[in-house]
């Protein structure tokens, strides 16, 4: 592996947390190397980690540790350059007082202080998130979905000139038809491999991550269970992961299915 | 700026300016320029209209401004379209300070200079106000972290804080410092002059060039501070500037005219049912509503029942409070 290629490197990266939420300091530590255009699925059961590993990972929390980005130490990135390589999509949103489809997607652009082609980018990343006949909308009118695809433009309209940047998603389909998160899964697929950004998205969806993801980090009880390929499909680290029997189909020409069949023993007892 | 937005701005100057005029000329001394030839004596009227009404009805419009602008950003910076530097404290807290002020200060009076007087109540309100600023934005957050309703509960508590601090120093102030106090709590324009007109004229338009910058940033923390953050926006120094912003506003207004409440929650909320919710517009049409509210306000306040004056402030929070009952039922319904 070539040096220049790591975009993100963690090495016993923890979250510093001073609140009164002492579980999040057992998580961690979390070491992994991010090469740019790679695409990682982070999976695990709920509580174990995940959120809090790409919060830190978005350089917003202060953390323990070493994180190198674009070969600097993260917390000294400043947080308007950050925003220029780095975008987050939130699992949930919130909007007070409901304001445009156009202008929460101009918001993605709003760190830079000159941006002139700010009205044809607001128009490109709406289209590129199925959001084109949103922009007038005002939130609250909004359904679910429309809502996502509002979010994910305005997150495409954050790195649409950018590349070799890091885009970092937070299961922000789960809710949504499966129609709908498979369009939008291809959308930020394209996206990032246009402007050869990396992906890290958490995802609840088995298949998904097998089938369009090369790389899958297994989060259990708070650290890395396993780092590993998407295929073969890694069958049995996933039944250890989630406590549960997993039935493997194989298809010609496709890559394999993992389908629940389940609870593992120690659960049905 | 597109045709709409310029054309309601359009509108609101021009009905602006035609309030002013028929402010000029109605008031208890009537002012008729083209009835010059009657038996009016001509000497008093133009002291009246110069010296007495022309720098009140500027400073209605201009402390109304600041009232608007500050109610804009209180807004936007709680992210609530309920939030009100009166009903969060801060007004309070800057009268209480200066009421503060007018009481103990009464010992070493002679001490400060002159010239610097004027600034002494100010003075003492901007700290107060700044203070409790300060204080509900940290005590809201680590209290009631992100809940509305922790927020303007914790206005309430702090709001009863000061006011028992008013209190006291009501209890502890001999008759003339118990007169210029209750000034503090009914809210009058009464002392308006050039002087004190270009102190605050100019105030508010730094502040409002300020504001300007931030507008953007205002709008994306509408969208949480996670996301604000994750677009670029040091929340840090928003959240100070803005802080700063309002308190600046709320002193001043506190300072010369006591508190005028309810200007500052319904001038935002109109414009955003007008205008749209974008922070571009919203802070500029906050200031010309608020102008115009207070304006008309202090028009009726001054003539309804002549030659007799009802303070102001008493008059905005008798069309305030239902407004702002009707704001909770329709918030009841959803519709904000």
């Amino acid at each position: 592996m070539h040096q220049s290629n790591i975009l993100m490197s963690l090495k016993d990266a923890r979250a510093k947390n001073n609140s009164t939420h002492a579980r999040a300091n057992t998580l961690g530590p979390f070491s992994i190397d991010i090469k740019s255009n790679e695409r990682i699925a982070i999976l695990g059961p709920s509580g174990a980690g995940k959120s809090t590993l790409l919060q830190i990972m978005s350089g917003l929390y202060e953390y323990f540790g070493d994180i190198d980005f674009l070969s600097k130490p993260l917390r000294q990135m400043s947080v308007q350059n950050l925003s220029y390589k780095r975008a987050f999509l939130p699992q949930q949103h919130e909007a007070a007082f409901n304001l445009s489809g156009e202008l929460i997607i101009s918001l993605g652009r709003v760190a830079r202080e000159h941006d002139p082609e700010l009205i044809e980018i607001i128009r490109k990343s709406a289209r590129a998130a199925r959001a084109e006949h949103l922009l007038d909308r005002s939130y609250q009118t909004l359904s679910g979905g429309e809502k996502a695809r509002v979010h994910l433009a305005r997150i495409f309209a954050q790195l649409w000139d950018q590349d070799n940047g890091i885009l970092l998603i937070d299961e922000p389909l789960a809710a949504l038809d499966p129609g709908l998160q498979i369009e939008l899964l291809l959308a930020i697929l394209k996206f990032c491999q246009d402007r050869s950004l990396a992906l890290v998205a958490i995802l609840h969806d088995i298949q998904q991550a097998i089938e369009h993801f090369e790389r899958l980090i297994l989060i259990k009880d708070g650290k890395i269970m396993a780092d590993l390929p998407s295929h073969p499909a890694p069958q049995r680290e996933l039944e250890i992961l989630y406590e549960m029997n997993l039935d493997r189909l194989t298809r010609p020409g496709r890559k394999d299915l993992l389908i629940p069949s389940g609870l593992r023993c120690s659960y049905t007892n | 700026m597109n045709h709409q937005t310029a054309l309601m701005y359009a509108i609101g100057l021009i009905v602006l300016i035609t309030m002013a005029l028929m402010a000029v000329i109605t008031g208890p001394v009537e002012i008729n320029y083209l009835n010059s030839l009657s038996a009016h004596d001509e000497l008093v009227e133009n002291y009246i209209l110069w010296q007495v009404r022309l720098p009140r009805i500027l400073f209605a419009i201009a402390i109304g401004a600041s009232l608007g602008l500050a109610g804009a950003l209180t807004q936007g910076l709680f992210r609530n379209p309920l939030a009100d530097p009166g009903l969060l404290g801060v007004s309070s807290g800057a009268a209480a300070a200066a009421a503060g002020a007018i009481v103990f200060s009464g010992s070493w009076a002679w001490v400060i200079p002159e010239d610097l007087q004027i600034w002494v109540l100010p003075g003492a309100a901007f700290c107060g106000a700044l203070g409790i600023c300060f204080l509900l934005d940290r005590l809201a957050r680590w209290l009631t972290p992100g809940s509305v309703m922790g927020l303007l509960l914790t206005g309430i508590a702090i709001n009863a804080l000061v006011a028992a601090f008013i209190g006291l120093s009501t209890y502890l102030a001999n008759d003339e410092q118990l007169r210029n106090l209750s000034f503090w709590t009914m809210g009058s324009l009464a002392g308006a002059n050039w002087m004190i007109l270009s102190l605050m004229m100019f105030v508010l338009a730094v502040v409002f060039f300020r504001s300007q910058r931030l507008t953007l940033q205002i709008n994306a923390l509408s969208l949480g501070e996670a996301v604000a953050a994750q677009v670029g926006i040091n929340l840090k120094q928003l959240r100070q500037g803005i802080i700063v912003m309002v308190a600046i506003l709320s002193a001043c207004a506190v300072a010369w005219c006591g508190m005028i409440g309810f200007i500052s929650l319904i001038a935002p909320h109109m414009v955003r049912a007008i205008a749209g919710p974008d922070h571009r517009q919203v802070l500029p049409l906050s200031m010309l509503l608020g102008g115009l509210l207070l304006l008309l306000a202090d028009t009726l306040a001054r003539t309804v029942a002549i030659p007799a004056e009802i303070p102001v402030g008493i008059f905005t929070t008798l069309l305030g409070a239902p407004f702002f009952l009707s704001l909770l039922a329709k918030q009841r319904r959803g519709l904000i």
